[in-house]
């Protein structure tokens, strides 16, 4: 017996269809038309001649050279400390939980003058690196620390939070059955929580790769040098128009190229095990 | 039950279509329209599209903390201004970042009950910004040919543009002269760190025609092409490099004079740029097409221009219009 969609009960029903379509169609076309609004504002013979632009490319070398490094770094010195932190308590573990969250509601303006202040020519430890000639100001390095500074929260969170979520049972049997704890880190705790680190560096790698504030302030902005992609695109949208949305949709595009890779990886995952 | 069921979402989703369309339009037409009195005819300017208003990109703010400088360097994120008759949004040139509290007071001394706000940026962030749609009543641009873009665009009332002030650039460096920088020369020397405005700011464009003099008639190419690769950054405005300067961590940078006229004692030393080989830049003003206070505009335009303007400008380091 079919009924009609006035009637009170399926009123109420209809109803609410009507507003979560409503309330999924508005986030989704809040999220996309904005990306999609960058394609419509250029046409594909612009985009292509500026990507030969010699600043596109080297602020696109630069920003994934960078954004690569930092997130080597983070990994390779995040996990194992990650790791540390959450099997261990000892004095001054709030603290330290407190700081891994700071750069997440930091400005990252504001980071980008701490830094400077701490680790330019002047600066508290820059002025006896600068005895020795090290300069870290308005160099890539700069960029590298900028932006490790910045991103390094986002894998660092993940990490604590999966490593506090696996059964510790898992660790202990292979205790007693003799292995080392180095050999239980890398065969049993990192297999097991791969796919959760995995999404946490991709954040950090998306983070790293869009820094701004930090970097402008801290590294300065030299074609080749510093000019990671966002500060091309900042600069480019007030010189050169094009030059500006090229660069946008690269990064749009890197992305969701990133994003496509994650996915693809993690549904393997999930299938091993 | 399938057949109803089937009805049911199709109806739902042309309901929230409806309803999300009627909000989009909603929003657009409540936005102050701010399309040109002539189209745009290069290729390259941004097309204005006839039903949207393209909400202007925000500008990130850089903030310093304050030294012990009077040099502060805040790039305002662009502000959605409601028009009122008692509120003047006047776009400034980051340049006039010192002198614009002294002028504001100013005004409303000599005009009651009226008060201006400087959005303050770099000329080619604000003409973006005024491109995209943001709501301005007077513009101050550093630069002639940013002005003509505007005035050719039909962003000015283009009988209200006059020239307003005029700067020098000039070298400063920070005071204890890290660099040991005595002339213009020792700026090429290997190790030194310059800081420079971009070349799309106006400052910029002064610096690089600075430069290209100075090699032309004093140093050669090749004392041009070591100044060039020992910058370390090209900053979006001139407070920014100013800023780098009084920080001390680059050895010079290059500024307009007003800055460093009105810095307090001992904040830079400086290198004087030769008046032959310098560059004068004019600053002009003028009332926006799109304003809603005309009137006000006006008032404020003759204010800068008036002598009480002239000589505020003037104890803050800007020099007269030739």
């Amino acid at each position: 017996m079919t009924r009609s969609f006035l009637e009170p009960n399926n009123l109420l029903r209809t109803l609410t269809v009507i507003g979560a379509a409503g309330l999924i169609i508005l986030v989704t076309l809040y999220l996309a038309l904005p990306v999609a609004a960058l394609f419509f504002r250029t046409t594909p013979e612009l985009f292509f001649s500026s990507l030969s632009d010699a600043d596109v490319q080297s602020a696109l070398r630069l920003s994934l050279i960078t954004s690569v490094i930092s997130l080597g770094i983070v990994i390779l010195v995040g996990t194992p400390f990650a790791y540390i932190h959450c099997r261990n308590t000892y004095p001054g573990k709030m603290i330290v939980d407190t700081l891994i969250d700071l750069p997440l509601v930091l400005p990252p303006a504001v980071a980008g003058v701490a830094l400077l202040v701490l680790y330019g020519r002047v600066g508290l430890i820059g002025r006896y690196l600068n005895i020795f000639g090290i300069t870290l100001a308005f160099t890539t390095v700069a960029v590298i620390m900028a932006q490790i500074f910045v991103a390094s929260p986002f894998y660092l969170r993940q990490a604590k939070s999966l490593f506090e979520q696996l059964d510790p049972a898992y660790e202990q049997t292979a205790r007693t059955l003799g292995a080392s704890a180095f050999r239980i880190f890398i065969t049993i705790t990192i297999p097991l929580t791969a796919s959760g680190l995995v999404s946490g560096a991709v954040m950090t790698f998306g983070r790293a790769l869009g820094e701004f504030g930090a970097t402008i302030m801290f590294a300065g902005n030299l074609p080749g040098v510093t000019q990671t992609m966002p500060l091309a695109v900042y600069v480019g949208m007030e010189g050169n128009f094009n030059i500006g949305l090229t660069i946008s949709i690269l990064l749009v595009l890197i992305s969701f190229a990133i994003m496509i890779a994650v996915r693809f990886l993690a549904s393997r995952e999930v299938q091993h095990a | 039950m399938d057949k109803s069921y089937r009805i049911f979402t199709t109806i739902s989703i042309v309901c929230a279509l409806l309803i999300i369309a009627a909000f989009f339009a909603g929003c657009t037409t409540s936005q102050p329209t701010t399309k040109p009195v002539t189209t745009p005819p290069a290729t390259t300017a941004p097309v204005q599209s006839m039903t949207t208003t393209v909400v202007s990109t925000p500008a990130p703010t850089t903030v310093v903390p304050p030294t012990t400088t009077a040099v502060v360097v805040t790039s305002t994120p662009v502000p959605n201004y409601t028009p009122s008759e008692k509120t003047l949004i006047v776009y400034t040139a980051a340049s006039l970042k010192g002198v614009s509290g002294k002028l504001g007071t100013e005004f409303s001394q000599a005009y009651p009950g009226h008060t201006a706000v400087f959005n303050l940026d770099g000329t080619q962030a604000l003409k973006t910004q005024v491109e995209n749609g943001a709501y301005a009543d007077v513009f101050i641009s550093a630069s002639n040919s940013y002005t003509n873009t505007l005035k050719g665009e039909g962003y000015f009332m283009n009988s209200t543009v006059k020239p307003l002030t005029t700067n020098y650039v000039i070298v400063i460096l920070p005071a204890t002269n890290p660099g040991n920088i005595k002339t213009l020369a020792d700026l090429a020397k290997p190790g030194v760190k310059i800081a420079m405005e971009d070349k799309t700011v106006p400052a910029g464009t002064a610096t690089y025609a600075v430069l290209a003099n100075l090699a032309k008639s004093t140093y050669n190419q090749d004392w041009n092409k070591s100044v060039f690769s020992n910058v370390v950054t090209y900053e979006t405005s001139e407070p920014g490099v100013a800023t780098k300067v009084s920080l001390g961590e680059v050895d010079a940078g290059f500024v307009y004079e007003s800055t460093y006229t009105a810095a307090p004692k001992d904040t830079y030393s400086a290198i004087t740029i030769p008046k032959a080989d310098n560059y004068l830049q004019t600053y002009t003003i003028g009332v926006m097409q799109q304003t809603q206070n005309s009137g006000t505009a006006q008032e404020f335009e003759d204010f800068m221009l008036s002598s009480i303007g002239q000589q505020i400008l003037k104890d803050y380091g800007f020099r007269p219009v030739s």
